[in-house]
């Protein structure tokens, strides 16, 4: 055995692997918490979505509002004249189709609609620092994955090394071993020696396919959470657009909304004098009607009311005749009673006719 | 630094911006407002709000009204927008230590660490609404089916100024009236209608008289009182990197146009200000019907003599007189400049000037 030339230092030799041991279950177990980390920033990322599409939808409904009473100011979207174009524009006040057009001032509704709207764009522009910090969240655990890749792959070239060294060994070994006598100690002493070395080839050999599967997987995971990073760059980077561009809008529509709000309520006082107008000439037009009425009345019939007059008249004279000249006979008898009444008594008592002398 | 963006948008940049939001601000305190007036503390929030110390940069500009230099529509609502979102993303943001450790690791750090300050600031504050109206109860006759309310609305009215409006009426329920307020089963709460709000938020920008006129009229109403105060216009001139930057638009009134006149000749390194601080009343317990505004004469005194007449007739069918105002806050430089108008007009205003 003095004059062996196999080197078995490779049996002695610590292998040194940078960070913790590996195994099928802690490297599954490490993935597992990668993808955990990359599932939430997707789950993240889905309900950012779903409230950035409700939040873009409404904001360009109130953005739309606004944008015709833009254009209704310039003059481009009244089609069917004033009115129908500012009954069309109001229509999409929230409130404002139920109510009479008189009760509420248009520039307070318009206000309202403004302050909405602002409202509608900081939330939807919080989300591009919300997305911002997902993507330098998502670019450290690039970074973690990088180290982790750097890390399975001076693992995996160590193993691969180590592996190799223990093969040629081996091989070393059996060659030896085909010299030896067969049964003889150093035969023995080196079957034993190669078992050993063939027990450490296994586990170096596992330990390189571990690192090998966990170099592509952590390259893999890397691919994804690099395309996750650039979804959310672009989703933030359009908010950003979008929100900025709205945000100029508002801004440079305030003083407009003001002033087409005062220039609304001014026509809705001018529509209620119109209004006070109409209601006005209604009762003159039906005042005219009902005195001219009465005067056509009165021409058509004033001949025959005056004939009544008459008739009636006449009647009465007939009947205050006929009762007077009744009276006069009833007067009459009365009066040719006492003058016979009288001449009886004259003619019963003659002396009571001579006075005494006096 | 201060340009003209849009319809009576200016844009004044930093450091210009909170320059001229601090003397604003200055200037609301010494003006002495009482209770006709719009709230100052709630304006000088907004305009503490407005200026880049408050928001830390996260802002390049405010817009001003270029007619009254009073923040606009869009300035108002911007902290007033911030403060409902910033409560929902103060939940959802890391807390300040964290936030500020991190500000070194990328922009966004940084920038969500001065926002949070930002919104912080704001869930503290008082900030001036863009329009607020509230109606109060006074006193409720049930057996006469008759109560009285004191209304009251803010707003930024449309010629960029700040507008207080109380009016105090007496309802009298009938088959006829319309129903102005109403109140609730308990006799306790009043509630404006649509009507009334209606109403009084288009003629807020009217004088009072027209205000009283028009409710007087309606069917069982009994107006006693309504009140004006107005803040604005403020006229402005900064110097800031050997420019004078100055209100865009000032008006047509005396005073703007004397401004104008003056502003070109006035030197110096300090800025310019004239502040008008208006109040208008038509009431019955105003004894002599007067006007002290130099801005503002009585509106008899503004009719040809064929109107007067008509007019005439429309008041003696009213019991209201009215007074008006107009005190001002000024810097010394500015001062003459507003006596001059005083003067002219034959009124005596109070004058109050900002020290430096």
């Amino acid at each position: 055995m003095a004059d062996s030339k196999l080197n078995l230092g490779a049996l002695e030799k610590q292998v040194a692997y940078s960070g913790e041991g590996i195994s099928v279950r802690s490297l599954e177990e490490d993935i597992a918490k990668e993808r955990t980390t990359q599932n939430t920033k997707v789950e993240e990322l889905k309900v950012l979505r779903e409230r950035n599409v409700e939040i873009q939808s409404a904001l360009a409904e109130e953005v739309g509002k606004l944008r015709k009473f833009s254009d209704y100011l310039d003059g481009t979207a009244t089609t069917g004249g004033f009115w129908a174009g500012f009954k069309e524009i109001v229509s999409h006040i929230p409130g404002f189709r139920n109510i009479a057009i008189s009760k509420r001032s248009i520039e307070e509704l318009l206000k309202q609609q403004y302050q909405i709207s602002s409202r509608r764009v900081k939330e939807a522009a919080e989300y591009v620092d919300t997305l911002k910090r997902s993507e330098q969240d998502l670019y450290k655990e690039i970074d973690r994955i990088n180290g982790k890749i750097i890390e399975m792959a001076k693992n995996e070239a160590m193993a691969v090394d180590y592996v190799l060294e223990l093969k040629g060994l081996v091989d070393a070994m059996e060659a030896e071993k085909q010299a030896a006598e067969a049964g003889s100690v150093a035969y023995r002493d080196l079957e034993a020696k190669q078992d050993k070395a063939r027990a450490l080839l296994a586990q170096h050999s596992g330990n390189l396919q571990l690192y090998s599967a966990a170099e592509d997987r952590y390259v893999s995971l890397k691919d994804n959470t690099r395309k996750l990073v650039e979804t959310i760059r672009n989703l933030g980077q359009d908010i950003q657009l979008y929100t900025t561009a709205a945000a100029i809008k508002l801004d440079m529509a305030s003083g407009q909304i003001q002033a087409i709000g005062t220039a609304a309520d001014a026509s809705v006082v001018m529509l209620e004098l119109k209004r006070s107008l109409d209601v006005m000439t209604e009762s003159m037009n039906a005042t005219t009607q009902f005195v001219s009425d009465t005067q056509v009345f009165f021409r058509r019939n004033l001949d025959g009311l005056i004939k009544e007059l008459e008739t009636f008249d006449e009647n009465t004279t007939k009947m205050l005749d006929a009762n007077l000249a009744e009276s006069r006979k009833i007067e009459d008898e009365r009066i040719a009673a006492a003058i016979a009444k009288a001449q009886k008594h004259k003619a019963e008592h003659p002396s009571a006719e001579k006075s005494p002398a006096v | 630094m201060s340009e003209l963006v849009a319809l009576h948008t200016q844009a004044l940049a930093e450091p210009l911006a909170s320059m001229h939001l601090r003397l604003l601000g200055r200037a609301l305190e010494a003006g002495r407002l009482n209770k006709g007036f719009p709230d100052r503390r709630a304006l000088a929030g907004t305009l503490k709000a407005l200026a880049g110390d408050a928001h830390h940069g996260l802002y390049e500009q405010v817009f001003v009204d270029s007619r009254t230099g009073l923040p606009n529509l869009a300035s108002l609502t911007r902290v007033l927008a911030d403060r409902e979102v910033g409560v929902e993303t103060l939940r959802a943001l890391d807390d300040q230590a964290a936030l500020d450790e991190r500000r070194g690791e990328a922009e966004v750090f940084e920038r969500l660490a001065r926002k949070r300050r930002y919104y912080e600031l704001l869930s503290t504050m008082e900030l001036a609404p863009v329009d607020r109206h509230r109606v109060w109860l006074r006193r409720h006759e049930p057996g006469q089916s008759r109560a009285s309310f004191r209304v009251e609305l803010t707003k930024l009215s449309a010629s960029g100024c700040y507008v207080h409006l109380v009016v105090e009426l007496t309802q009298t329920a009938s088959l006829w009236a319309q129903t102005l307020v109403s109140v609730d089963a308990a006799g306790e709460v009043a509630q404006g209608t649509e009507a009334l709000r209606g109403i009084v938020y288009r003629f807020a920008d009217f004088d009072a008289e027209t205000l009283f006129i028009r409710l007087h009229e309606l069917e069982g109403v009994s107006v006693e009182r309504v009140q004006r105060g107005v803040i604005g216009p403020a006229l402005w001139a900064i110097p800031v990197g050997g420019r004078l930057h100055h209100v865009a638009e000032p008006g047509d009134d005396a005073l703007a146009r004397t401004w104008s006149a003056w502003l070109p000749g006035a030197a110096g390194a300090a800025p310019h200000l004239v502040v008008g601080l208006a109040s208008d009343t038509a009431a019955n317990d105003v004894r002599e019907e007067s006007s002290n505004d130099p801005l503002m004469p009585l509106l008899a005194d503004n009719l040809t003599e064929a109107e007067r007449a008509r007019y005439s007739i429309l008041r003696a069918r009213h019991p209201f007189r009215v007074y008006k105002d107009r005190k001002f806050v000024v810097t010394g430089s500015a001062r003459p400049l507003v006596e001059g108008v005083c003067s002219a007009a034959g009124t005596r205003n109070l004058i109050y000037e900002l020290t430096s």
